[in-house]
């Protein structure tokens, strides 16, 4: 009997986490290979959500009809995307974009990094057992929802950026909308604050979890929080600035290891909600900066054709560096449409730091890397 | 021992706190819309259902060819030259007949694509969301006015003319054939009465 005891014990267990589990952040598969409650191996099971936006984008021939596509790619970010996209097509077509098209991307680029951030710390939380912080994140969300509803006309897919412009011109109330939530909202930081970040029980579930060092980051090429968590002072709005991202005045918030060490979820976590009231910087100065006149059509091309060639393009979406890689053939629509998207790559991450935690752990890393499936498997 | 005391003060008094920043929001006012009763209204501009003004609507087929998922159907059928179908409420002339305008609101993917190209604004969003269906094929809107029976009147007349017109064309090409081949022949005749300028009598013959 004994012995048979002791053959269990060494046995591993397969388990499978997901595709339906509620913190997987949409549909993941994680093969988990258990030894009691130690995680052996994690292997990613990806796919569930592909949709062929690559394929899309040769087949459709036509640049503006793949904005809408790229909406779909991170769901939660979705004018981030369309960002990254529309600045790699300007690239491409070497045009000058209107001052008052700028401000107003960068205006609300910021407000969905904010509205990103929101939902990811809201979810990792939720994914801990605090329920709480969840609800109140995302009353803060759905008033930047709502200013999106009004300027754009919808609540998660917008299509609001095209090529040298905007779809239309923000509402009339934009300005003032905006700076009251930026009001509202800095108070409401240093709520979550103590509601969530300070909290005991939370610190012990995520502080000296997942510990991600710098070089591992490096070596696999993440970037976003996830890297900035590290310790590492990377942001392509600094570094490589697109847009208009060199006229403002930010910090790169980055970890510390102040609560455990260095690289490790609660790291990754707090640099989330710094991120925020960095933006929360970037938006003042961009209202102040906003011109109130201007056409935000006059810069969109009646035919988009660029020349021949290929370009690469990144951005920094709220989960990392996404990259356009475009190749033109002078048509009407792009040849090959090539994404890089961060969620990828840190999903890729994941067993090479989750090796060796408890599997309630698990969830909190996964919760940390804070990934859309959608845009891993595009 | 003194550190296990430490910790749980420490939770003890996290808790307090996160208590009451739930306290504080317990007397805020509450931001939940309890839907089927209340209802909040839509800002000017939402995405959420597409509309055709058929009366302005052209035919022009832009708006069909701007559609990424193409759940515009057009159908356009030439008016003949009996009827004026008028002119749309931008000044523009109509010159077809919609036969079939139809949008599957199923496939639609609310992108707003379809807006800015209508040279009339007869296609736009409108704020109005509860249209959901138990069946797929209600979700087919048709948005052409016109009888079945006058579809295929119309279609009909528009053949007949097409016909007669392609017969007329046949005709005409016939005609200029001849011709041509008229000229040919006089230019052959020519040229024949060039290299045998003796023969005078065949001269009357040749010029038929």
């Amino acid at each position: 009997m004994e012995q048979v005891i002791n053959e269990i014990d060494k046995r591993q267990m397969v388990i499978n986490m997901g595709p339906q589990h509620p913190s997987t952040h949409g549909v993941l598969r994680l093969e988990v290979v258990l030894e009691g409650e130690i995680v052996n191996e994690v292997r990613p099971n990806i796919g569930y959500l592909h949709r062929c936006f690559e394929k899309y984008a040769e087949e459709v021939g036509d640049y503006s009809k793949v904005i809408p596509y790229t909406d779909r790619m991170d769901y939660v970010s979705a004018m981030n995307q369309e960002h990254g996209y529309v600045v790699a097509v300007e690239r491409m077509l070497e045009i000058e974009v209107p001052e008052r098209v700028e401000y107003i991307r960068v205006i609300v680029a910021e407000l969905q990094r904010i509205a990103s951030h929101l939902l990811g710390i809201g979810a990792f939380g939720l994914d801990l057992g605090a329920f709480t912080p969840f609800l109140y994140c995302f009353i803060e969300r759905e008033k930047v929802l709502d200013i999106f509803e009004k300027t754009t006309g919808a609540r998660l897919l917008y299509n609001y950026m095209a090529p040298g412009g905007l779809m239309r011109d923000v509402h009339e109330d934009f300005k003032s909308d905006t700076a009251e939530f930026v009001k509202t909202f800095r108070p409401k930081i240093k709520e979550l604050n103590d509601l969530l970040s300070y909290n005991k029980i939370f610190i012990d579930r995520t502080a000296n979890v997942g510990v991600l060092p710098v070089k591992v980051a490096l070596n696999y090429g993440a970037s976003g929080p996830v890297l900035r968590g590290s310790g590492m002072e990377w942001d392509l709005r600094k570094n490589d600035p697109y847009s208009i991202y060199d006229r403002f005045d930010f910090e790169i918030p980055v970890g510390k290891g102040e609560l455990g060490t260095l690289g490790d979820c609660w790291d990754r976590y707090i640099v989330r909600v710094r991120e925020m009231e960095q933006s929360l910087r970037i938006i003042e100065q961009a209202l102040d900066g906003l011109p109130e006149e201007g056409d935000v059509f006059e810069g969109i091309p009646k035919r988009v054709r660029p020349k021949a060639g290929e370009i690469y393009t990144r951005t920094e979406t709220p989960r990392g560096e996404l990259g356009y890689y475009i190749i033109s053939d002078k048509s009407g629509g792009p040849f090959r449409v090539k994404a890089r998207a961060p969620s990828f790559v840190h999903l890729s991450l994941l067993p090479s730091i989750s090796k060796g935690a408890m599997i309630a752990d698990l969830v909190a890393i996964v919760g940390s890397i804070d990934i859309v499936l959608g845009e891993v498997d595009r | 021992m003194q550190n296990v005391i430490k910790e749980g003060w420490l939770t003890f008094k996290s808790i307090f706190i996160g208590m009451g920043v739930t306290m504080r929001h317990l007397f805020s006012p509450s931001v939940t819309e309890l839907y089927p009763e209340e209802k909040i209204e839509l800002p000017k501009g939402v995405r959420a259902k597409l509309y055709v003004n058929i009366d302005d609507c052209i035919g022009c087929n832009l708006c069909a060819r701007a559609c990424p998922v193409n759940c515009i159907d057009i159908e356009t059928v030439m008016a003949t030259s009996d009827v004026d179908l008028g002119k749309t409420s931008t000044g523009n002339p109509k010159r077809f007949w919609l036969t079939r305008f139809n949008i599957d609101m199923a496939k639609c993917m609310y992108c707003d694509l379809c807006v800015p190209p209508c040279p009339t604004d007869c296609i736009y969003m409108v704020p109005e969301y509860e249209y959901s269906e138990f069946d797929r094929t209600n979700l087919v809107y048709h948005f052409s006015n016109l009888q079945p029976a006058m579809v295929a009147e119309v279609k009909e007349k528009a053949e007949k003319e097409a016909e007669e017109k392609r017969r007329k064309k046949e005709e005409e090409k016939k005609k200029k054939e001849e011709e041509k081949k008229k000229k040919e022949m006089q230019a052959k005749n020519e040229l024949a009465d060039n290299s045998d300028e003796k023969n005078d009598s065949s001269k009357p013959e040749k010029g038929d």
